[in-house]
């Protein structure tokens, strides 16, 4: 059995970049979050752990991170499930299958800036198409209750072909010869899917997850150009809530103080899903 | 029956996705009086107004190049270097691999909002404000996580045998990287390519802070540009879309190919 | 078998190779392109300032013509012209990020008239009195000079101005032999009249989505009413006509239905294309409607009114006070050549230019009886009155974190969420918080 080479010289390069690109933001963050930074008035000055008192108290926390929860949970579980759907579609040769490959990726293609607006006007009342194709006048953006759920359907369109396009790269490096061996065997096709595929595809769901969710945890621009957190913060998530505290109301100390309660969310989780799915194993 | 019913599915599949977009064209063609009214859906009188002001009121092409440039090598360097890490991480011993593959993960665990004003001092401070290099750099690393992680994960799908049949054979680990790891672990390099590409061509945050001029403007920030303070010209953002949209979909649709054909060999076709 | 993978998949590496190389050789090429520094050669001495702001409406060049003419007037300075995107949120968040780090990068900078108490505190601004000669303030509208006053001193100078306005039909008033109405309740019975005989048509529409506008909105009837938000630096918010004017606001879109709820979700450019298309008959906006209204495809051509907003019974109407106002980078290193392109920019010749070009509507009164612009856009004598009344949102530092708790609050009465008792009982407990916070 030979010895494994060391792999150190291989990874420096990815470590040395995001240490200099990373390090000094993140400790940025993390030292302006004990900070009261208020430039308006000239304050500045260490208050330890105060600002993280605060944000226990503070309703509209509470608020965000419940929208923030909500809409990952829902956001996440709808593409996987979707996701997978597609991508074993997809799987199947068929007439024509790189074009809709291709065009299965243009919501992931369109830019955020665009597809935003593009589902602002989509969801609008009075003349969007999709209150015309509906024969409705269902106030999307406007109702507390519909409001996320629509920001969920637009995030679910945009961000499903990321999903389907991992989940089919995964699905393309199992072996053929199992299936066939399988077949031969006489397994079913729900059978061979929970017993050979799902097992084997596991390591690339991980991976969705664990990105996906950190995304979704994150999400900014698409929410703020559809609603901008409203209407009465029913649509405003954690990162929302984060820019309004620093770029509109300048208070540099709290804001970042939310943005590593964000951290903290996407760190624990991440640990969560490597421990859970234990797909991240040495060989 | 049963190829009817997965037909039906693959058209609904593609209406949902390509669905938007087609609605997105047919604004894009219709005269800015046409543009509220609905029905009709198609517009009556097409008119190409607005691709044409996309052209002479931008310097669009200048910025697609930008776009093009920025992200290509962001594409680049990102496979490299987040390859080169991922077979480090997968096959090889690597010390703390546990700590260096969340390291690698935490640039994508802050919101991008928080960091975005520490790092424009520094892009400041190195004089890069309102360079390629500033997105470049940028991009390569935020991307590095997906990059690193998805890769080492298609590496470790490759049965050790393989890697260790190299070894035998005379190979020092970099050969038997670039003449079996790499090849083996296709689908997951030119997924990961597609990804980083779609990425730093779509980002608009950091892109909207390091630039200043068409110098260095990138896609969506001249998109972002195209608005007044109220008017929204709906004709020319569909126009646009559609404009920077396309280039991406016939990319990929050229490489997915290397995606599908990935590890059929040997095996009978359909 | 396996090496038959191996080959196949060398294909396929091979092929990806190629393809890269394709992509280096044009990037190469368009680094060719890119090389070339668009740094024009205007002499070799002189000095460069840069002027930031965010995008001018309509064509660009009637703009970059009056930068070119300033800088023949004043031989030896360089303007350029870098543009930020339109929209208000991105504006602040760039000049936050850059003024916080004391970034000397722009001379100029353009800004809503919201951020000049905030900017000034923060010491980002430079005291731009002596650009306005000895009683020049007097000039100009009263509501911006306040804007841009700290201490007596003036931190900005009031650069185009902008208003809530009341827009009506003309042909449907006239057809129902109606009148502009006067007060608000006057614009819901004739509102409520005419929809009631005319199928299609939406009463009366506003900006009622959760952003910057909709405290204008709020703001305009509530000052209307003789409420307010902070008198004398305390906050007045949980106040009964403040109560009244909010549950007025709810009930149009509940009570009397003249306006539909789709407002909650709307902003300028929705309810400008609702009324544009011929399907409202009032709608509250600000003057920038007027020009797109009077094309030559809009389906209201000649047929649009403008009016100041109604008030309630026994108060003054008060429409909400925009505009910009342009500044100087305290941390600039040509401050004199700053304000030289300011005092261009805000003269009267330059801004009849703006009026005539552009659409900029001048914050100097004089110009409200200029001839020339009477005749080319005879709609803006009638603005004269409504720009004299034009109210500044609350004119302190604290602006920017009042407004992020009162739009939260504002939307949730508005949208039904919360009785207006609640939403301006929380918003004065807000406000009091902050406003009592020891620095």
């Amino acid at each position: 059995m030979m010895e494994r080479e060391n792999g150190n010289r291989f990874v420096m390069p990815a470590v040395v970049l995001l240490s200099l690109v990373t390090i000094y933001p993140i400790l940025s963050v993390l030292y302006l979050s004990l900070q009261r930074r208020l430039p308006i008035f000239d304050v500045s000055k260490f208050t330890g752990l105060d600002n993280y008192r605060f944000l226990l108290t503070d309703d509209r926390f509470w608020n965000a991170l419940r929208n923030t929860v909500y809409f990952a949970a829902t956001s996440v579980t709808l593409e996987l499930l979707f996701g997978l759907v597609i991508a074993l579609l997809l799987n199947r040769s068929f007439r024509l299958k790189g074009v809709v490959t291709a065009l299965v990726l243009i919501p992931w293609a369109v830019p955020t800036v665009v597809s935003a607006r593009m589902w602002e006007w989509m969801y609008n009342t009075d003349f969007g198409i999709l209150n015309y194709l509906l024969g409705m006048k269902i106030n999307w953006l406007g109702s507390p209750f519909w409001a996320l759920n629509a920001a969920v359907f637009m995030d679910v369109w945009k961000t499903m072909p990321f999903v389907v396009i991992l989940l089919l790269a995964g699905l393309k490096m199992i072996p053929r010869q199992i299936y066939q061996a399988a077949r031969i065997d006489g397994a079913g096709a729900w059978s061979i899917f929970m017993k050979i595929t799902l097992p084997l595809l596991m390591p690339v769901i991980l991976v969705v997850l664990i990105f996906r969710t950190l995304d979704a945890l994150r999400i900014f621009d698409a929410v703020y150009v559809l609603t901008g957190g409203g209407p009465a913060n029913t649509t405003e998530t954690l990162s929302i809530y984060a820019y309004k505290v620093l770029f509109q109301t300048l208070q540099f100390g709290y804001g970042s103080t939310l943005s590593v309660v964000v951290f903290l969310c996407t760190g624990s989780l991440s640990v969560l899903y490597m421990r859970l799915l234990r797909a991240e194993g040495s060989r | 029956m049963k190829r009817a019913v997965f037909y039906l599915m693959i058209a609904s599949i593609v209406l949902w996705s390509a669905g938007p977009l087609l609605w997105q064209f047919a604004t894009s063609l219709k005269p800015d009086a046409e543009l509220t009214r609905l029905p009709p859906i198609l517009p009556l009188a097409p008119t190409f107004d607005h691709y044409r002001a996309l052209f002479t009121d931008t310097p669009l092409l200048r910025i697609i190049a930008n776009s093009a440039i920025v992200s290509s090598c962001s594409t680049a360097m990102s496979l490299v270097i987040g390859a080169l890490a991922a077979f480090g991480l997968a096959d090889l011993n690597v010390s703390a691999k546990k700590l260096v593959l969340i390291f690698v993960l935490s640039a994508s665990m802050f919101p991008p909002i928080a960091i975005v004003s520490p790092l424009y001092l520094i892009i400041r401070g190195l004089g890069l404000r309102d360079t390629w290099w500033a997105l470049i750099v940028t991009y390569t690393s935020f991307s590095l996580p997906l990059s690193v992680w998805i890769m080492t994960n298609f590496f470790r799908q490759i049965p050790e045998e393989l890697y260790l049949a190299a070894r035998v054979d005379g190979c020092s680990p970099f050969q038997a990287f670039i003449r079996i790891m790499l090849p083996l672990a296709a689908p997951g390099v030119v997924t990961t390519a597609v990804l980083v590409f779609i990425f730093s061509w779509n980002e608009f945050l950091f892109a909207l802070t390091f630039t200043a001029t068409a110098k260095s403007r990138t896609i969506p920030v001249a998109i972002a540009l195209f608005p007044g303070l109220h008017e929204v010209p709906w004709g020319d953002i569909a126009a646009a879309s559609i404009v920077v949209t396309i280039p991406l979909i016939i990319l990929v649709f050229a490489f997915q190919r290397l995606i599908i054909e990935g590890l059929t060999a040997g095996a009978v076709k359909g | 078998m396996r090496s038959d993978k191996i080959e196949k998949s060398r294909t396929v590496l091979g092929k990806t190779i190629a393809v890269l190389a394709l992509l280096t050789m044009i990037l190469a090429f368009l680094c060719g392109l890119g090389c070339t520094s668009d740094r024009e050669q205007h002499g070799a001495s002189g000095t460069t300032i840069v002027f930031k702001h965010g995008k001018i409406a309509g064509n660009p060049k009637p703009f970059r013509d009056l930068l070119d003419r300033f800088e023949r007037e004043n031989p030896g300075i360089t303007v350029k012209d870098e543009t930020l995107p339109a929209s208000t949120d991105e504006q602040h968040q760039f000049y936050a990020i850059n003024l916080d780090s004391k970034s000397n990068d722009f001379d100029v900078l353009s800004l809503d008239v919201i951020w000049v108490p905030e900017f000034a505190r923060a010491g980002w601004l430079r005291d731009v009195t002596r650009v306005l000669a000895e009683g020049e303030q007097n000039a100009f509208f009263p509501g911006p000079v306040q804007a841009v006053t700290q201490d007596g001193r003036l931190f900005a100078v009031p650069w185009y101005i902008d208003a809530g306005l009341l827009y009506y039909r003309t042909d449907l008033l006239k057809k129902y032999n109606r009148s502009a109405p006067k007060t608000w309740q006057e614009l819901v019975k004739t509102a409520q009249e005419i929809t009631e005989k005319e199928p299609n048509l939406y009463g009366f529409i506003w900006q009622g989505k959760q952003y910057e506008g909709l405290v204008c909105n709020v703001l305009e009837f509530i000052w209307s009413d003789g409420g307010g938000v902070l008198e004398n630096s305390r906050p007045v918010i949980d106040s009964p006509p403040n109560i009244e004017a909010l549950q007025f606001m709810r009930d149009l879109i509940v009570k009397w239905h003249i306006t539909p709820s789709l407002v909650l979700t709307a902003i300028e450019e929705p309810t400008r294309h609702i009324f544009g298309s011929g399907r409202a008959l009032f709608m509250r906006n600000w003057p920038y409607a007027w020009s797109v209204f009077r094309s030559e495809d809009s389906a209201v051509r000649g047929k649009v009114g403008v009016a100041e907003l109604p008030s309630f019974p026994g108060h003054v109407s008060a429409p909400a006070l925009g505009g910009w106002q342009l500044g100087v980078n305290r941390f600039s290193l040509h401050p004199e050549e700053a304000e030289k392109l300011i005092r261009f920019l805000t003269s009267l010749s330059v801004q009849k230019t703006l009026a005539l070009t552009v659409g900029y509507k001048p914050t100097r009164k004089a110009l409200y009886k200029d001839p020339d612009l009477l005749r080319e856009q005879p709609f803006v004598g009638s603005l004269y009155s409504i720009f004299m009344r034009a109210r500044p949102r609350p004119v302190t530092p604290y602006y920017m974190m009042i407004t992020q708790v009162l739009q939260p609050e504002f939307s949730a009465a508005v949208a039904g969420i919360k009785t207006p008792e609640a939403a301006l009982g929380s918003a004065q407990r807000q406000v009091e918080q902050i406003l009592g916070e020891k620095l």
